[in-house]
């Protein structure tokens, strides 16, 4: 270690070689590589923690650069893991970076995590963060969770017993996912941002703090902060009795078995082109008017998700009906809507991935505006 | 009596923070109950409520000053 570039936190009255040697042998995995996770892993590299893992599927997209610091104009389309790996090693030469290029789901979770000490989320959607917490949970890894809206942002630390031996999980918090649609995401709502600029960075603190051994994580708190007001609250977090602890890999295989009565399809871009051959198919583009990159509307038919409950109490005449959103999370919530009142009669399809995974496409072909 | 409302995130779109003159309502779950039905918003969306900066897991008493922070969910990143 040279520990000449660790100096001015060494000379740290409380921190030392000790808690930095402890840092050198730690092992953290940062889910999600986006607004939350890129400041998070600038600091945490540049703190020296021995392994980080990053797991994160996407690509760099325009809308991205406004908070995501790590990429450039000249990464759009480039996957974001690689991207980040190459500055932070540059940065950072001595420290262990591991790429897990794939999207996180409930058949590689527990396999991911059970590598690293703590596990960062920094992903973007209610499913993850439920995937992530319980598989946190099940495999005891203390959990550092960090979420964005608008101005405010949450952060805590979950499944590290305090002095009492008491440890807490975002399920104590809100212990049923939210429905889909029912909380705006970031595509959604909008978000500054500087907010998981600053919500990242703490997050890193929490990390190293646990790793350190130093001050007081906010365990079993979660903290709100609004960077309007500069206003920050903490919530003690007890134990809720209204969820069932997952006590084995199948009681965890069991809670994210595939939903039997779903019967809307995921599709991929090719099974989306076979069927838009077919006379009686209709896409539907449930994003907000405001979002890039607009789709020629006699092709792709435009339904924010604001309107999708009046749109839905109309009847469609179309067979097939395909819901395409910016990364296929709202279109799921639409697609769940129209089963609701089709059941099996009509085919209903979400576009997988959504929009920017299948961007090339929609930019190449003569569709777009 | 008198209670301290603080709301965050979406919920704070139709419940400002504010001190509000409650009658007949004892515990944090007839407050909600009022809540749902002043703010019918509230009704549509998960939350949970802290009093005093305590997260409230089973029904609790609410005495004159508490303050109740009403949180929703937040996923972005």
């Amino acid at each position: 270690m040279n520990t000449e570039r660790y100096q001015r936190q060494i000379i740290l009255k409380g921190f030392g070689m000790e808690r930095q040697e402890r840092l050198a042998m730690a092992k953290v995995l940062v889910i999600g590589a986006g607004g939350l996770g890129c400041p998070a892993l600038q600091y945490l590299v540049a703190a020296g923690v021995g392994l980080i893992g990053i797991a994160d599927h996407d690509v760099v997209e325009i809308s991205n650069l406004q908070r995501q610091v790590l990429y450039a104009s000249s990464d759009l389309g480039l996957l974001k893991v690689e991207i980040a790996a190459k500055h932070l090693q540059q940065l950072n030469p001595e420290v262990k970076i591991i790429l897990h290029p794939i999207l996180i789901d409930k058949e590689n979770v527990l396999d991911i995590i059970s590598d690293y000490d703590i596990i960062f989320d920094g992903t973007d959607n209610f499913e993850s963060r439920y995937l992530i917490n319980d598989a946190c949970t099940l495999l005891k890894k203390s959990l550092v969770f960090a979420a964005v809206s608008g101005f405010e942002g949450q952060l805590a630390v979950f499944n590290v017993e305090d002095e009492s031996g008491i440890k807490t999980n975002y399920r104590d918090l809100f212990p049923v996912p939210p429905a889909n649609g029912e909380i705006p995401n970031c595509s959604e709502n909008g978000v500054l941002g500087v907010v998981p600029g600053i919500i990242g960075t703490m997050a890193a603190g929490e990390i190293i703090k646990l790793i350190a051994g130093i001050g007081k994580p906010l365990i079993n708190k979660l903290l709100h902060y609004n960077l309007l007001t500069q206003e920050q609250y903490e919530i003690n977090i007890s134990p809720s009795d209204e969820y069932k602890q997952l006590d084995s890999k199948t009681d965890f295989m069991n809670r994210y078995k595939e939903n039997t009565s779903q019967s809307y399809m995921e599709i991929d871009m090719q099974q989306m082109n076979e069927l838009r051959n077919h006379p009686s198919t209709v896409i539907i583009d449930v994003r907000e008017r405001h979002e890039f990159p607009q789709l020629d509307s006699n092709i792709y038919k435009q339904v924010p998700m604001a309107e999708f409950a009046g749109f839905a109490s109309s009847e469609i005449e179309e067979q097939n009906i395909i819901l395409v959103c910016q990364h296929g999370i709202r279109s799921v919530a639409a697609a769940e809507t129209l089963h609701q009142k089709y059941g099996e009669t009509k085919n209903i399809y979400s576009l997988k991935g959504g929009i920017s995974k299948w961007r090339r496409h929609f930019l190449t072909t003569q569709h777009e505006r | 009596m008198q209670i301290e409302l603080i709301s965050f995130g979406k919920i704070s779109d139709f419940i400002s923070n504010q001190n509000i003159e409650i009658e007949g309502i004892e515990t944090t779950d007839d407050l909600k109950k009022y809540l749902e039905k002043n703010f019918p918003g509230l009704a549509d969306i998960k939350y949970k409520l802290a009093l005093n900066k305590n997260l409230v897991q089973q029904n609790s008493e609410i005495k004159n000053r508490d303050s109740i922070a009403i949180m929703p969910p937040f996923s972005g990143g």
